[in-house]
């Protein structure tokens, strides 16, 4: 068995990345879409923690960057889960494919 | 050895929840699997000898922000939501999409190779707090005030009469 390198976190973060993009393109929920953006944002993450630990050891640099990601994040799901609410007392649905409030 | 085991037992587990998050029916067991999934990558962070990313993971993601989502699931949604199909007719083109992203993505990755392989694992939390408050020090106030004004408007948005 290899030791575990970079190359492991990049494609780990590259699998997540892609799953998190698969689902915010199809999900029909716009829950299911905050989800799968936060499954991206994590991706990145764990980008930035490998880079730091193997590129840069000793650094701290990367992983407060990946602290700042992680509150950018918290900040965003909570605008958009009281947009959610909003959204949802006026139309009364979840699926994105019936917001065409500014369709007239 | 343990680190390989740690690593890809991490990994399965992030990659196994992801995959949960995106084809469960179900937005509650949806939102319980992204919660299994921040978890895993906080595994991952662990075997990045991160403690302090690991620490920060677990309290804000697998704490906060899933349990949130659980709240809002369960908020909204009917009991007919359970029959409708949750992913729309365009998952084709998707696959597409992500398949080209995958492919330059295994491109860029090919240039990194294995990185440095073993280096030391030393405590950060010290140095991530230097870090924050002397060279960041402008930043950390800023996002200190981006998620004052995402309290703003979670609860400007959140009231009753908009």
């Amino acid at each position: 068995m290899t030791t575990i390198g970079l190359s492991h976190y990049l494609v780990l973060g590259a699998v997540l990345f892609l799953i998190g993009l698969f689902g915010a393109l199809t999900r029909r929920n716009i829950i299911g879409i905050l989800m799968s953006i936060e499954l991206m944002f994590n991706a990145a993450n764990i980008n930035l923690a490998a880079f730091n630990h193997h590129l840069h050891p000793g650094g701290v640099a990367g992983m407060t960057t990946a602290l700042f990601v992680i509150t950018v994040a918290a900040a965003e799901v909570v605008v958009g889960l009281a947009l959610v609410l909003a959204i949802y007392r006026n139309s009364a649905t979840a699926y994105v494919e019936d917001f065409h409030l500014l369709k007239g | 050895m343990l680190e390989t085991i740690a690593f890809y037992s991490m990994a399965a587990v992030a990659v196994a929840g992801a995959l949960l998050v995106v084809t469960l029916r179900n937005t509650v067991h949806s939102a319980l699997a992204l919660g299994l999934s921040l978890a895993g990558v906080a595994g991952v962070f662990a075997c990045l000898s991160a403690d302090f990313l690991f620490a920060a993971q677990l309290l804000i993601y697998v704490g906060g922000i899933a349990i949130l989502i659980v709240f809002v699931v369960m908020l909204l949604g009917r009991t007919t939501d359970l029959h409708n199909r949750q992913v729309n007719e365009l998952w084709g083109a998707a696959l597409l999409v992500c398949a080209i992203t995958g492919a330059g993505l295994w491109r860029l990755t090919s240039f990194f190779g294995a990185g440095t392989g073993d280096t030391p694992h030393a405590a950060q939390t010290r140095a991530i707090g230097l870090l924050m408050l002397g060279e960041y020090a402008v930043p950390f106030e800023l996002i200190s005030l981006v998620l004052l004004a995402a309290l703003l408007g979670a609860v400007f948005f959140s009231r009753k009469e908009i």
